[in-house]
């Protein structure tokens, strides 16, 4: 049976994503009950410090430190990637549901005739090393428990915050440098400029906690209010359409059928309806606090707490309240 | 386009066109409306309300096909895989695509994501296409799949996800920006190519009521399995990697506590149960 399971460490100027970390975690667990060995596959350029931070995490970190890898490109990840599965044939391969992920996953399945489910909220793993993925269907109106045929790898884009992050996981890996496999010919695409968002937040898909307001917050500048609680607890702002159609925010904050699925630990909603198009995006939140001045506003059907009340005097006196308790511990 | 104005410009322009017209194909599906109600029959059987649109994102995608072609000339041409609803080539006639094409076969029934896209790309194959359009995923599977797929299958690059496209035409290049987590990617990428859309790219137009009676009368190309050179075994339950097992309803969350104390007792309510009780700050 094929002794590894792996999860592509997706890494931003040199710096390993969270989600990684979740997923070797995942893998660790996962590999408790199969004996097989966790690996990373960590590609881009200049990976010494990325690399290190994941020695803890798997047994195994196979390691593509080139140029043609930065930044990223499927054209150049596929064929490295896919020569590399063939040679060792693991049992498992899983990724972040990101922008790369959902760009590289679906066409690398493909290429190899394999299974893929993307964007999983749950994954199970049996002694057989046979794995179950769960995901919404619809915008979460329905889940889906999916197996998988025996086709290897088996491959799963997933969600942040899906797996807690082992705070102990115990493993050395060792490295191994793999030179890589592409054929300048099947590089096509040629990645000539980034814009970075402005701020330094992380996006909302990423976020521990996400804060967000809808129209009932009645103006562009009125975010700041917005901005300042997100401040004072590391969260990132989101939004609603509305407020996006209205060009108040920009179109990568909007949570929706039409925008983002957000799984945040905490989602904060303030002036927001409660649209099933808008809800639909943070059915995997895990606590939800709604605030609106309409009490019947559909929100709070989605809702763990809840206030009646107007954003403007509730928002300042949140974040007030958050930093004085927050300063006293 | 840059040319000098010589006396025959109008010639070199019209016969220019001519040779640039763009052929692009746009892959569109009509999918559960994001309001209908889906409900949990038994393990594998869904209940899904009737009612249906044409997913959101491939709106999008016929909408950039339509402004290329209304800039360099052209054809844009709309294709579903779908036994039954053909509603989303008539919604792509409506606003103003030139031709509409069914796949449809029995062999379909129970087909995953990658058999819809092998399927597809065996029609596109040998078709004259600059370019495909996609929607960044169908509204009702929500998998994003299909275009990357489509796109493997046919040896051609993709991009998933744009909020920006403009076409070179006679350099055979697009220019087209992604969404990327902490920013926007411009990237340029030879044709032919696929791009999956995403909402930012444009605003579908509305079609006008005369050309919606039109498009209810427009012919629709019809194909089936046989014709592709695809067996039974390409597509349908026997070409399934991945399967469902079960379907279930989503976790039910304990209903709403309303903090009902007046300000600011509120928020200093609400401070405390989230670290006490949901211990997430
Ligand atoms: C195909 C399709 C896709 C869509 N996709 C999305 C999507 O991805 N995401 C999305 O969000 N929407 C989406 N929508 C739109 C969605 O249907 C709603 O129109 C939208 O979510 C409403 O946004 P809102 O809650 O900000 O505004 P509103 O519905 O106008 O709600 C504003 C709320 O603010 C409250 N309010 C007003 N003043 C105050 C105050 N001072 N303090 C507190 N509360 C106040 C009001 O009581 C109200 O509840 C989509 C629609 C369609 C048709
Ligand atoms: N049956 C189909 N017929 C035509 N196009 C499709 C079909 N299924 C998916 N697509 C296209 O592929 C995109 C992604 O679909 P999916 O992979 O199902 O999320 C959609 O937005 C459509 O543009």
């Amino acid at each position: 049976m094929p002794n590894e399971i792996w999860v592509t460490a997706e890494q931003q100027g040199g710096k390993v994503k969270k989600i990684a970390f979740e997923l070797l975690s995942a893998g660790i667990d996962f590999s408790k009950k199969t004996g097989q060995e966790v690996a990373a596959l960590l590609l881009g350029s200049g990976l010494e410090e990325a690399a290190k931070s994941l020695t803890p995490f798997a047994d195994k970190i196979y390691l593509l430190d080139d140029p043609s890898f930065t930044p990223y490109t499927s054209d150049a990840y596929l064929m490295s990637i896919a020569s590399l599965l063939k040679e060792h044939q693991p049992s498992l391969l899983l990724g972040g549901a990101t922008s790369t992920g959902k760009d590289l996953f679906p066409r690398l399945a493909m290429h190899l005739q394999t299974g893929y489910v993307p964007d999983c909220t749950g994954l199970s793993m049996g002694e057989d090393q046979k794995l179950t993925a769960r995901r919404p269907l619809f915008g979460g109106k329905v889940f889906a428990e999916i197996a998988f045929s025996e086709a290897r790898p088996q491959m799963a884009t997933v969600r942040n915050n899906t797996f807690l992050v082992n705070e102990n996981p115990n493993r050395s890996a060792k490295i191994i440098p793999v030179s890589p496999r592409i054929d300048p010919f099947s590089v096509r695409k040629k990645v000539t400029g980034f814009e970075r968002a402005a701020g330094a937040k992380l996006d909302i898909t990423e976020a521990d906690i996400v804060v967000a307001a809808g129209r009932g917050i009645k103006a562009p500048e009125n975010f700041k209010i917005m901005e300042d609680l997100a401040d004072a607890i590391n969260a990132s702002v989101g939004t609603t359409r509305a407020t996006v159609d209205e060009g108040w925010r920009d179109l990568k904050d909007q949570i929706g059928k039409s925008g983002k699925n957000i799984s945040a630990k905490l989602y904060m909603a303030f002036g927001v309806s409660g649209a099933i198009h808008h809800v639909l995006g943070i059915g995997t939140c895990k606590t939800v606090v709604a605030v609106d001045t309409d009490p019947n506003a559909l929100i709070f059907n989605y809702a763990d707490y809840g206030i009646v009340g107007d954003l403007f005097q509730i928002v300042p006196a949140l974040t007030d309240e958050l930093k004085r308790v927050l300063s006293s511990e | 386009m840059g040319l000098p104005l010589t006396p025959d410009a109008s010639l070199l322009t019209a016969s220019d066109s001519l040779e640039v017209g763009m052929e692009i194909y746009v892959l569109v599906k009509q999918v559960p409306d994001p309001e209908a109600i889906i409900k949990v029959k038994s393990d594998l059987e869904l209940e899904i309300e009737n009612k249906y649109f044409t997913s959101f994102f491939d709106e999008i995608a016929v909408e950039a096909g339509l402004k290329l072609k209304e800039k360099f000339g052209g054809k844009v041409t709309v294709l579903t895989l779908d036994n039954r609803r053909v509603d989303a080539l008539r919604r792509g006639i409506s606003m103003g695509a030139d031709e509409a094409v069914q796949i449809a076969d029995p062999a379909f029934e129970g087909s995953d994501q990658f058999a819809v896209a092998r399927t597809l790309a065996a029609y596109l194959k040998d078709k004259p296409f600059d370019l495909i359009l996609t929607g960044r995923q169908a509204m009702d599977d929500d998998a994003g799949i299909v275009g990357p797929g489509v796109a493997e299958c046919l040896g051609i690059p993709h991009v998933h996800s744009i909020i920006s496209l403009e076409v070179d035409v006679q350099g055979r290049e697009a220019k087209v920006t992604r969404e990327v987590e902490n920013g926007k990617e411009i990237l340029t990428c030879p044709l032919p190519a696929l791009f999956t859309c995403q909402k930012g790219l444009n605003s579908p137009r509305i079609p006008q009521v005369m050309n919606v009676m039109k498009a209810m009368k427009a012919q629709i190309k019809k194909v089936d399995l046989a014709s592709l050179g695809l067996g039974p075994a390409d597509v349908g339950s026997q070409a399934l990697r991945v399967k469902v097992q079960k379907y279930l309803p989503p976790p039910k969350r304990p209903p709403v506590k309303m903090i009902k104390e007046d300000f600011p007792e509120n928020v200093k309510t609400l401070v405390k149960l989230l670290r006490e009780e949901a211990k997430v700050i």
